[in-house]
């Protein structure tokens, strides 16, 4: 089985570098989708002979990862596996995601929560109402539908490359599960980031990402 | 409709329509897009020539103001034109994303053979 690990990266000079390190450890292709990040990300890559695409405009995250699956579709890959180009996904995880997919899953999420207890926060309060509308379209119960740590087979990959209609992670997952995928979760620990600055650190563009995954998860998935 | 209202109907769309004309000439907007607006300011001027027809469209619609069927018929378009926009725009974003992949990605092959 051919697999590819996708890593998402914007702005991410102080982690891209380590992150890679302990990805290259596990001898799997991986390849760094570098977002026309502004700061030295793209000098780092070049430098240190990291797989990379460098786009020529700035897509944002959706946009981005879709590309990951565009480049594992067009080169016959079986499995990719997403992880954050900012240091919180260990890739000491990515083996026990692909060995889902090779045990014939279609899609496998890496959920912090699945046997741990989740917090209290405003996030994850943003989390739970996610979970349960999934599960009120669904009836099926996920941990985490944030999370975007997840492995995808064949099939999905093949839908990804095609749709445009998949933003962010809780409505895919949505969707993955009314098409009757066979969807699973797996425990992971995930760390704090490294350092720079998350795309919610900004309190409008987390609001803004909730109403969308709400309606689309009610209207459309 | 009073008269200088019918006037002044007259006078916009005769004016609208003479610069889409000049837009599209100079190259400035594409004939395809420029039909709507055309058929947009010929149905103006035909509210400003036959008033008539808003008054039979108004008893029709328990409309006691024709000019209000003018705001209602308007708005209606509007909605319809931006949410066309909205359409090509979706098209286009999908499109600059397949851009993208094929720029980036034809990037990445060329770096792979000029190394060797």
């Amino acid at each position: 089985m051919r697999s590819l690990i996708v890593i998402p990266a914007y702005n991410e000079e102080e982690n891209i570098g380590k992150v890679i390190d302990r990805v290259k450890q596990y001898d799997i292709d991986y390849l760094v989708v570098n977002d026309c990040s502004t700061d030295s990300t793209g000098a780092i890559l070049d430098e240190k002979g990291i797989q990379h695409l460098d786009l020529p405009i700035n897509l944002g995250i959706a946009g981005v990862t879709r590309l990951g699956f565009n480049y594992a579709h067009d080169n016959d890959y079986d499995c990719v596996v997403c992880i954050d180009g900012d240091g919180q996904h260990l890739p000491e995880y990515v083996k026990d995601l692909m060995k889902e997919i090779e045990n014939g899953c279609d899609y496998v999420v890496g959920s912090r929560f699945l046997s741990e207890k989740k917090p209290w926060s405003m996030r994850m309060l943003g989390s739970r109402l996610l979970c349960f509308l999934i599960f009120l379209k669904t009836r099926r119960k996920v941990t985490d539908p944030t999370s975007g740590m997840r492995a995808l087979g064949r099939k999905v990959i093949d839908e990804f490359d095609k749709s445009m209609n998949f933003y962010a992670e809780p409505d895919a997952l949505c969707h993955l599960l009314r098409e009757g995928y066979n969807v699973k979760e797996i425990q992971v620990k995930m760390k704090e980031r490294d350092g720079g600055v998350s795309y919610f650190a900004n309190p409008f563009k987390s609001v803004y990402y909730m109403l969308c995954e709400i309606l689309s998860i009610i209207f459309i998935q | 409709m009073s008269v200088s209202l019918r006037l002044g109907l007259l006078i916009a769309s005769l004016s609208v329509l003479i610069f889409i004309i000049t837009t599209v000439a100079h190259k400035r907007l594409n004939i395809r897009y420029s039909i709507v607006w055309i058929l947009w300011a010929l149905l103006s001027l035909l509210m400003a020539i036959f008033p008539e027809i808003f008054y039979g469209l108004s008893d029709l619609l328990g409309i006691q103001m024709p000019v209000n069927t003018v705001f209602l018929i308007m708005t209606a378009l509007l909605y319809a034109l931006t949410f066309y926009v909205y359409i090509t725009m979706t098209k286009q974003t999908d499109q600059i994303v397949k851009l993208t992949y094929e720029i980036a990605y034809l990037k990445k092959q060329l770096e792979e053979m000029k190394k060797k």
